[in-house]
């Protein structure tokens, strides 16, 4: 469950994407509604296509010592 | 081929007997095992194994174990049902111990060859697993794991695996077929002997301690429910259960269902599974279907500014159109009145003629009315002159009148009245009646 401190899911952005476009798609929405939706889900589709790009440059193989390395320097 | 008979020499200064050709002591060695007691021995079945010619287990319980075989033909002249004799069974088996010698190309082995056979009974391993699984559920540790979210696109998976299994490579199969290229993380840990658990465990803590993993695979090939017994482990089960990621566990297949894979969040049956599991997004799908989101939502963008840009050109041309319409609608509303105007006032005439018409045909009765009866006044007025006393006074005669007023129209009564008075045309003179006889 995502609290205003955290980014939304990549599964909830998704599944709003999802109420959105339906709405949209219901003919139902008013101007002001339909843009204030586009540019809503404009956003998601932007963190959307950041969370799948954060998992589609590469993959990554840490051992766990290295892993917790690196969080020690970063830390 | 006879091997040369090339005896070394021996260690200097030992003290012991040789030294002798390795295979004619491996050879006395399995006469010596033959000649040992034959007994009865008791325990549970582990890793059977059913070949062609020989079927071979191990016999365990929890002081040691001895590795057992039994010739196919005797096997299948017990006529055991299926699964009988699966791992974990109770048996007794009768026979005595026996040694392969092995050769310059094949191995030794030690067994304890059975002869005779009998199914005890579930074993205690089993029995034991089945109390403990209980329990872990009486205490709801099944359910926590189940609870958690498991992200859709995680960003960092943990893997605990064993370093050099084929698991791993199953594991990376499976993020590959998501089309996902994140970060991996490796816990390597043995899987299958008595220090495993504990290395499991740990490794799993270190794991969710990092607090930068999304979630954790557990997976190990397949193997017989002894191999994977470390995975019932009591401590590493209550782990998993209260741990703060969630764990999918591909432990075995389908047969052999170990304890982690009820307190785990998701158990699966082979490593590739596990892996595609932890990842229920596939990536290349999922980019596709962003784009295509994307191009909606500029579609119906589009479609509703210009649907308001047509909406405004209309309102736009529409009070010009309007008032257009008003006009119209006003002059026909003109045109009508007046009609109706026309239409009243031409009544109205007619009505107001037709009024004056009947005052003026009543007036004109009346006028001819009037005009007879002064014709008629006219006469009578005529009449009434003819007889007025003042015309006849005025042609010369007299009216005799008493001091009362009263008309005296004889001689006598104007003797009786002697003072009269006299009317003529033009006057009245008072007269006194005296001796009349000599004029009369």
């Amino acid at each position: 469950m995502s609290t205003p401190e955290q980014p939304l899911s990549y599964e909830a952005a998704t599944a709003r994407l999802e109420e959105i476009i339906k709405r949209l798609d219901s003919g139902q929405a008013g101007l002001r509604e339909t843009l204030e939706l586009c540019r809503e889900g404009r956003t998601l589709v932007e963190l959307c296509a950041s969370e799948l790009d954060a998992v589609g440059r590469g993959l990554e193989e840490l051992r766990l010592d290295e892993l917790v390395a690196r969080l020690q320097e970063s830390a | 081929m006879a091997d040369p008979v090339l005896r070394p020499a021996g260690i200097d200064g030992s003290a012991l007997p040789g030294p002798y050709p390795v295979g004619r002591y491996a050879a006395g060695l399995r006469e010596f095992l033959r000649e040992r007691p034959r007994v009865q021995l008791f325990g549970e079945v582990w890793n059977l194994r059913l070949s062609r010619a020989k079927v071979y287990l191990e016999l365990r319980d929890a002081q040691g174990a001895l590795p057992c075989s039994m010739w196919r033909d005797d096997y299948d002249a017990l006529q055991l049902g299926a699964g009988a004799l699966a791992d974990g069974a109770q048996v007794v088996v009768g026979g005595g111990l026996d040694y392969y010698a092995g050769s310059r190309t094949s191995s030794p082995a030690f067994t304890f060859a059975i002869g005779e056979l009998r199914v005890a009974g579930e074993g205690d391993l089993l029995a034991q697993l089945d109390r403990l699984r209980k329990a872990l559920d009486a205490e709801g540790l099944f359910a926590p794991q189940k609870r958690l979210r498991r992200p859709a696109l995680p960003r960092t998976i943990g893997v605990v695996t064993g370093e050099g299994g084929k698991a791993r490579d199953d594991v990376l199969a499976g993020l590959r077929r998501r089309g996902w290229r994140g970060r991996v993380v490796w816990a390597f840990a043995p899987v299958q002997d008595r220090h495993a658990a504990p290395r499991i465990t740990a490794a799993l803590q270190d794991l969710a301690g990092t607090g930068a993993v999304d979630v954790i695979v557990v997976a190990r090939g397949g193997g017989s429910l002894a191999d994977l017994f470390c995975f019932c482990d009591e401590t590493l089960c209550r782990t998993v259960a209260l741990l703060g990621v969630p764990v999918i566990a591909s432990v075995g297949h389908h047969t052999d269902r170990t304890l982690i894979d009820d307190v785990a969040a998701l158990s699966c049956s082979t490593p590739t599974h596990a892996a595609e599991s932890a990842v229920p997004v596939h990536c290349t799908q999922a980019r596709a279907d962003v784009t295509a989101l994307a191009r909606r939502l500029s579609v119906h963008a589009r479609r509703a500014l210009l649907h308001r840009a047509q909406t405004l050109s209309r309102l736009a041309r529409a009070p010009g159109e309007h008032v257009a319409g008003e006009r119209r609608r006003l002059h026909q509303r003109l045109r009508e009145m007046r009609a109706s105007a026309r239409r009243r006032i031409d009544a109205d005439e007619r009505a107001r003629v037709a009024r004056h018409a009947l005052v003026l045909e009543r007036k004109a009765r009346a006028a001819a009315h009037d005009a007879r009866g002064a014709t008629r006044l006219n006469a009578l007025a005529l009449a009434l002159a003819a007889h007025d006393p003042q015309r006849t006074l005025e042609r010369g005669y007299a009216l005799v009148s008493d001091r009362a007023g009263g008309v005296v129209t004889s001689a006598g009564a104007a003797r009786g009245a002697g003072d009269v008075r006299l009317r003529f045309g033009d006057g009245a003179v008072d007269a006194t009646i005296r001796g009349d006889d000599e004029h009369a």
